[in-house]
């Protein structure tokens, strides 16, 4: 397979030549099968690690399941009637190659990650209600739309200064103003490490001492996020600056040190006290050296993926927490090192035998949970639900609907509104478990919006006959067409009933059903 | 085996019915021979979150005549020697039926942590785990599992869930008393309704047999939870308008009284664990009018439904508890235009009602500034053994966590509080 970064457009050529200038080491030529690809590497460790514990690996996904799979976890969406059509009626035999191309290449794509970072980024406290997120999220739609190396984004969103306004990465600092909260966020999200226990005290079970913390937490003291009720009052955007006053207002907690800036378990940085100290940290994150960065990046994508990263959890990367799968793992952050290239690693991953393996198990394979003998069943994310819904019933969000500051909470009907009613508790909720309860369940069954047709039901009341009709509506929901039972079935049941209320009966229970809410 | 799969595969399927017939068959004889057997009746508990964290020297441990006693004046109560705040006067004649303990003594400090703790009776991440909260552990153990409601409810606020117990733990939360749940009515009618379910159980049985994944089984069991509800005839207990207006009255208008009225409603229908919080005690500025006007609104609504459970004849077996997260600062802070008080664990104050105790009583006292505790010390999980001992739960049984880990329901070394046992 070729390389990834022979599809990436030309303007982009310049930047990644330059980040490879700068990784001397680690560089290649952009060579067509010169070394295993990532797919072909990530297939190889699997399936010899399946072969030691003598475990059988499930067939490959049908084109349904794979259909439905990869949409979402590329674009965040449910694929139309019309595409899902054509993608099963075609005979190409590169069709999923070209499939995951194309929707890589699809704005739905950066949307999708935007929202996943968005939410991992501007954590849901009582002071966050007040800010809004959406300039984060354009702005980060548009770096992941462009492919722009990750190093280069992870530094821009470090360093970020300015008013929201004009520059949404400052959203980050906005939604955690405060020391402690900036460190453990930068630590969790770009270093894959949760430094936040040795805030206080040693850390249980790693090296982590309360110094390491406050050695990086030194990097952000200077860093003044605006308070955003005063911004709000005064009807202005709020921005984020790096002064020379060390702390300012930021009320600094208990347990903090004022110790000079040092990188994790590597040196001090040796600053000077009136030079920002921000620039210095964002260089030492993203440089090729770091031994975190690249790493943390790759097992989170691999989680995003497969439901569950080669570490886990996603972003506790520390000694004791040994990867599944060490030498691939190795492999795949050295070449996501080498150009940070993320669409190519998302190809590379859906490229994969081992990420187009079916979700049934066979036999002996059922209780293997982190060998990637099988697929894992996804729930949709409360935003892939609430798209995928709307796209049933027909429905575009309207560009208000993304302020997420409205005075008493989100209009429960819009998709900020739905997304923090189906969002839960857990802030790090797990990608396999279920998470609904009962009133979201509630409102999936009887909300009025969900209850009126739409779209999907009026394409399949002008169809030509009840089969065509059932067809529409099963590929318009779970992406595939009723099996010759489920057809002979469902004709019955339109048999039996008003025609009208038919169809909407078989709409509303595919819309409710596990498969709809599940990614198989 | 998996023990991961073995144990969630288990609960989820007897949960979702598949194991139903032998199942209840063998509880509704269980059920039969407790009644025969003259059993006592299952308790019920509710726990009126004070979310913020009062001020114990303003609410229920006051010290008049020191620097920083306050501005509040104590009042005698149906018990002698006992006094609280001039803001509770109804509260101040049920004496008899309450305890209050002060001697609470934890260790948290900050709100998030804090209020984790006094959920679950664990620390935030302790051990990599999610805990569930005593409202989870009390539907769990005590609860029906055949209950149409869910037997966790939470009024007001999100509660804190089932953590590892799993969905079929979580709260049914109710943002707003008077709204009641939403989504309750079904968009068609009941017949075209009930077609719908038909259809849905098609399917489902359908996907789970291709696929069987302990999310499907979830999906599937919140569902027929769900429609359990729908159909039930305890979501009556949702609708306020069906009470008196003079019962209304009296609860109090503020929607924390209402919540009150609505808890006493699904008590009377069998909801074991009814949480309803009441926001606002984070006194760091203006802490004497904050807590007064709060207190206007515990008062009544608090009152009333102690007084009408005991009406009821069900006081005896309903354990009413008063807490926050901790308690507030001796010291009077003159940080803004108005005195507050700022976070306190070391010293502070919980009170409880009916649930079989021994009433009219003070345990624990605090020093003259009401800044530590100089007889009996309770700590998080002192107090959540006893919450147990009251309620009837073995706070040392085991549960599993998904990947077969045993936690105790309460952390080893609790102490009962004896003194509240009657």
């Amino acid at each position: 397979m070729s390389r990834s970064y022979l599809w990436i457009p030309a303007t982009l050529c310049a930047l990644v030549a330059v980040s490879y200038a700068s990784a001397a080491e680690k560089s290649r030529a952009p060579v067509k099968n010169e070394a295993p690809s990532i797919s072909k590497q990530i297939d190889t460790a699997i399936e010899k690690r399946l072969a030691d514990e003598k475990l059988t690996a499930s067939p490959l996904a049908d084109d349904a399941e794979f259909l439905r799979r990869v949409y979402l976890d590329i674009t965040g969406i449910i694929p139309t009637p019309e595409k899902a059509a054509a993608f099963l009626d075609d005979k190409d035999p590169a069709k999923r190659s070209k499939l995951i191309d194309e929707l890589l290449a699809s704005p739905a794509y950066g949307r999708h990650m935007a929202d996943i970072w968005t939410e991992m980024m501007v954590p849901r406290s009582s002071d966050n209600r007040r800010l809004q997120s959406e300039p984060l999220t354009s702005w980060l739609e548009e770096q992941f739309n462009k492919n722009r190396p990750w190093n280069e984004t992870a530094r821009d969103i470090l360093m970020a200064s300015g008013k929201q306004d004009e520059n949404g990465a400052v959203t980050f600092y906005l939604a955690n103003p405060t020391v402690d909260k900036m460190t453990d966020q930068t630590s969790k999200l770009f270093l894959g490490l949760q430094l936040q226990c040795a805030q206080c005290h040693n850390h249980p079970f790693t090296t982590w001492k309360q110094d390491d913390y406050w050695g990086m937490a030194a990097f952000f003291f200077k860093v003044q996020p605006d308070n955003i009720k005063k911004a709000n009052k005064d009807d202005a955007s709020p921005g984020v600056s790096e002064t020379n006053k060390q702390g300012g207002k930021t009320k600094l907690p208990d347990s903090a040190k004022k110790l000079p800036p040092k990188f994790l378990l590597a040196e001090e940085a040796k600053l000077k006290p009136s030079e920002p100290y921000r620039p210095a940290l964002a260089a030492w994150v993203t440089s090729a050296d770091n031994p975190y960065f690249a790493r943390a990046m790759v097992n989170r994508m691999w989680g995003q993926y497969f439901g569950r990263g080669l570490v886990q959890p996603i972003d506790d990367m520390h000694d004791g927490n040994a990867p599944s799968h060490p030498e691939l793992l190795g492999d795949l952050t050295i070449d996501f090192g080498t150009g940070f290239d993320l669409k190519g690693l998302i190809r590379g991953i859906c490229n994969s035998e081992t990420y187009q393996r079916s979700t049934k198990t066979t036999e002996g394979n059922e209780s293997d949970d982190h060998l990637c003998s099988h697929q894992n069943i996804k729930p949709l994310t409360p935003e892939e639900l609430y798209d995928s819904l709307m796209q049933v019933v027909g429905k575009q969000a309207r560009p208000q609907d993304k302020n997420n500051t409205r005075k008493g909470g989100p209009n429960p009907l819009s998709r900020v509104g739905f997304v923090t009613f189906f969002r839960g508790d857990d802030d790090n909720p797990d990608m396999i478990e279920y998470q609904a309860g009962i009133p979201q369940v509630l409102r999936l069954m009887n909300a009025e919006l969900l209850n009126r047709g739409g779209e999907l039901l009026a394409r399949a009341n002008r169809a030509t006959d009840d089969g065509k009709a059932i067809e529409v509506l099963y590929l318009g929901t779970v992406s595939r067409r009723p099996t010759a039972e489920e057809a002979k079935r469902l004709q019955e049941y339109v048999g039996k009933h008003d025609k009208k209320n038919a169809y909407s009966d078989i709409l509303w229970a595919l819309m409710n059903s596990s498969e709809f809410a599940l990614s198989r | 085996m998996n023990m991961n799969q073995t144990r969630r595969d288990f609960l989820r399927l007897s949960a979702a019915g598949v194991m139903a017939t032998s199942l209840s068959g063998w509880m509704n004889v269980l059920a039969g021979r407790a009644a025969e057997s003259g059993v006592k009746p299952r308790k019920s508990c509710v726990l009126l979150w004070m979310d913020g964290g009062p001020s114990h020297k303003d609410t229920f441990d006051l010290k008049p005549g020191t620097d920083n006693g306050g501005e509040f004046k104590p009042i005698n109560t149906s018990v002698s020697g006992i006094q609280i705040s001039e803001h509770f006067p109804k509260l101040a004649r049920l004496m008899d039926h309450g305890a209050i303990l002060r001697g609470m003594s934890t260790s948290e400090g900050a709100h998030a942590r804090a209020k984790y703790n006094m959920h679950t009776g664990y620390r935030e991440g302790q051990g990599g785990l999610v805990y569930p909260s005593i409202g989870s552990i009390v539907a769990a153990e005590l609860g029906d599992p055949k209950f149409a409601l869910p037997n966790f409810v939470s009024i007001g606020a999100r509660s804190y869930g089932s953590g590892f117990l799993g969905p079929r733990y979580q709260p049914l939360t109710i943002a707003n008393a008077a709204r009641g749940v939403e989504n309750l009515k079904a968009a068609v009618d009941e017949q075209q309704f009930n077609d719908r379910i038909g259809l849905l159980e098609e399917m489902e049985a359908g996907f789970y047999k291709d696929y069987k994944a302990g999310s499907i089984e979830a999906h599937q069991t919140t569902y027929h939870r769900a429609v359990d509800l729908m159909k039930s005839k305890e979501i009556k207990a949702f609708d306020l308008s069906q009470e008196p207006e003079k019962v209304r009255a009296e609860y109090g208008s503020d929607p924390f009284g209402q919540s009150c009225l609505l808890a006493r409603r699904l008590l009377d229908v069998g909801v074991r664990f009814v949480e309803v919080s009441l926001g606002g005690w984070d006194t760091h500025q203006d802490n004497f009018e904050r807590v007064k006007t709060l207190s206007a609104k515990v008062d009544p609504g608090m009152s009333a439904l102690i007084s009408d459970l005991k009406s009821r004849g069900m006081l005896d077996d309903t354990l009413i508890i008063w807490m926050g997260e901790f308690g507030r600062t001796p010291k009077i802070n003159s940080k803004g235009a108005k005195p507050g008080r700022d976070h306190y664990p070391k010293a502070w104050s919980t009170v409880m009602f009916g649930g079989g105790i021994k009433g009219g009583q003070v345990i624990g006292k605090t020093d003259k500034e009401g800044a530590t505790v100089e007889e009996r010390k309770i700590s998080t999980i002192d107090f959540m053994a006893t919450v147990c001992s009251i309620l009837g739960i073995d706070s040392n049984k085991v549960n599993q966590t998904p990947i077969g880990r045993p936690i105790h329901i309460v952390d080893k070394g609790a102490k009962v509080v004896k003194e509240l046992l009657g």
